[in-house]
């Protein structure tokens, strides 16, 4: 018999950790699985997470399939769902089921330079596939992070960026200008146009708010970026992951199976429906 | 298999078939519908269209995925539900709403079964029955590359001949309902295969409402995805949902958490029906809605049947029953609105 693919696999939280405060808090998660049950990803996949008496949640992975033994997830607190796991503390036991979606092609970019750019919580899935770049440092060729966020203090993995200054070029920008703050001042876009990273031979991967991505695409292609090498993430509502309940499709795709990665050249032909 | 069945012995039949639930159709409330039955008296094949199709049955509009435990002490306990062993008959099955499981079946099919799904449509035998005149006054299933008569997800299809029915089996499943009660099956003779043959080229020609060059609409479709078109069209939408809710091929659902205590923490997950038609559908937990208005919703509608699901599947995602159009409370009708696709801009 088939596997039953709607039951979750329960997974004990380990680490929480408070990324941002405030009236939009940001909490990072790892889990780790009760039983030994095979949960193989790739960067840029999701997973359903489970908070049961109040539902599911589709949210990316943003640790690196190179760790085993945990998965992390980096969490706004938006909804019924995530509000609930905002409550949760170190010990508690949630529910995990996927992993769902197409991951990066990062195979295909092997011997390229890699700029990623993120946006506020839109580093949780760059996070992933940085670290796997990363990880395997000499497949690739230069990396570049430009990330921003409103303040300072909407910053996430800020003592995790201090410490990627040793290993990759980090740009980092706030929307407005506060005190002490000694690096770019303005939105994302603006940072991109400013640091002018060079399209040779180069993947750029952008995920944040989606009037960000929309600036950041344009900013890379007066930068002499082609379609091809534009990489972004795609977030609809999701209920099942496995391209039935039919609430993600963006025209003939599904976001959880086809998606949520995309080349500016795919997305480009599909409707504006995200 | 073919065989002919005395419309007298049709409940004898019936009752060698009771260790399966048995469903026929039935008027209840001016509402036609598939209920459970252990009486074989009560199997009726001679009815309009019911208001739901048998999807109902395999698909439930409501069904517990898993039931859940959460207490503050020890791990939450999780329970998979999975639909009763119980094999089950329906009778009467037009040709169209069993053409129509066809659909979901590719749906819930492909790498990630759906095995609450697969459970029932595996253990259902279904019996269906040609419509000898169109059942309903918004037939169309010829148009959309169906037939009165079509065998396509039926393991037995029953016709009338007026003082008997001409038996087609396809399935194994099918013949094996022929064998629990083999001596009321004759076979045909010359005759019933000259009356079946009659009555089937009178029933295609008894079907009124039709789409005309629907091969053009496809791409039609395409090109009018921005197009004012769906805004003029959707004006009248109430959002009501019936269209989808009533059609055999809409497939789109919810998935839920229902608690009955909350110390501990106990409920059941469960997938209701959903539509495409409600704003909910799409709607992010930040507020944004990639399909925020009724023009876009309508146009989701129809470009799922007649564009994403033909490219996906290779087949329109409609089966002509005229469900969505006999049903809508403000008169949208389907085959206007793809009329008017078609000679968009021409």
């Amino acid at each position: 018999m088939d596997p039953n693919t709607y039951i979750p696999k329960l997974a004990k939280i380990t680490h929480i950790k408070e990324e941002v405060g405030g009236a939009r808090p940001i909490k990072t998660f790892r889990t780790q699985f009760f039983e030994n049950n095979n949960f193989s990803f790739k960067c840029g996949q999701c997973a359903m997470l489970s908070v049961f008496g109040k539902g599911e949640s589709m949210i990316s992975i943003s640790s690196t399939p190179l760790i085993k033994d945990y998965l992390q997830f980096s969490i706004l607190k938006m909804g019924r769902v995530t509000s609930s796991l905002h409550e949760k503390q170190v010990e508690d036991i949630i529910g995990i089921r996927g992993p769902y979606g197409n991951g990066f092609p990062v195979e295909k970019w092997k011997r390229k330079n890699l700029i990623f750019i993120g946006g506020g919580i839109g580093l949780a899935p760059i996070w992933s596939v940085l670290n796997t770049a990363l990880g395997k440092r000499e497949d690739y060729g230069d990396l570049t992070l430009i990330y921003g966020a409103r303040t300072s203090k909407d910053l996430v993995f800020k003592e995790e960026l201090e410490e990627l200054r040793k290993k990759m070029t980090v740009h980092l920008s706030v929307d407005v200008e506060e005190p002490d703050w000694k690096e770019f001042v303005g939105f994302v876009p603006q940072n991109v146009l400013d640091k002018k990273p060079s399209p040779k031979n180069a993947i750029a991967v952008t995920c944040g708010p989606p009037i960000m991505i929309k600036f950041v695409i344009k900013a890379l292609e007066d930068l002499g970026f082609k379609d091809e090498q534009i990489y972004t993430t795609v977030e609809n509502k999701m209920k099942c992951g496995v391209g039935k309940c039919g609430k993600c499709n963006i025209g003939i795709h599904y976001v959880c199976q086809d998606g949520p990665v995309y080349s500016w050249a795919e997305l480009k032909k599909l409707p504006q429906e995200y | 298999m073919q065989k002919v069945l005395t419309k007298k012995s049709l409940p004898q039949w019936v009752k060698k078939l009771l260790s399966y639930t048995i469903y026929t159709p039935v008027e209840e409330d001016d509402h036609w519908n598939f209920v459970a039955t252990d009486n074989p008296e009560d199997i009726n094949l001679d009815y309009p269209l019911t208001t739901l199709s048998p999807k109902k049955i395999i698909f439930p509009q409501r069904e517990i995925f898993l039931e859940f435990c959460d207490s503050t002490e020890g791990n939450p306990e999780v329970k998979e539900v999975l639909p009763a062993e119980k094999s089950a008959v329906i009778f009467g099955v037009r040709p169209c709403d069993a053409k129509a499981l066809t659909f979901t079946d590719k749906v819930f099919g492909g790498d990630f079964k759906d095995i609450y799904y697969w459970k029932r449509r595996n253990q259902t035998t279904l019996v269906g029955i040609s419509c000898n005149t169109p059942p309903y006054t918004n037939c169309f299933c010829v148009s959309v590359n169906g037939s009165p008569y079509s065998k396509e997800g039926l393991d037995i299809l029953l016709t009338d001949l007026g003082d008997k029915y001409f038996v087609e089996t396809y399935t194994k499943k099918g013949e094996k309902l022929l064998n629990l009660a083999k001596g009321l099956f004759k076979s045909p003779t010359a005759k019933d295969k000259k009356d079946l043959e009659k009555i089937r080229i009178d029933s295609k020609k008894k079907i009124k409402r039709q789409i005309k060059n629907i091969k053009k609409i496809p791409p039609k479709l395409k090109e009018m995805f921005d197009s004012p078109f769906w805004d003029e069209e959707s004006m009248s939408c109430l959002r009501c949902g019936i269209c989808t809710y009533l059609c055999p091929t809409c497939h789109c659902f919810d998935i839920n958490d229902e608690i009955t205590s909350s110390s501990p923490i106990k409920g059941k997950r469960i997938r209701t029906w959903d539509t495409c038609q409600f704003p909910d559908f799409t709607m992010h937990s930040s507020g944004h809605n990639p399909r925020p208005d009724k023009a876009s919703r309508l146009r989701q509608r129809i470009l799922h049947k007649f564009l994403y699901f033909v490219d996906r599947y290779q087949n329109y995602q409609c089966t002509g029953c005229g469900r969505c159009i006999s049903l809508c409370p403000v008169g949208i009708d389907l085959l206007e609105v793809l009329d008017k696709v078609r000679d968009y801009g021409s």
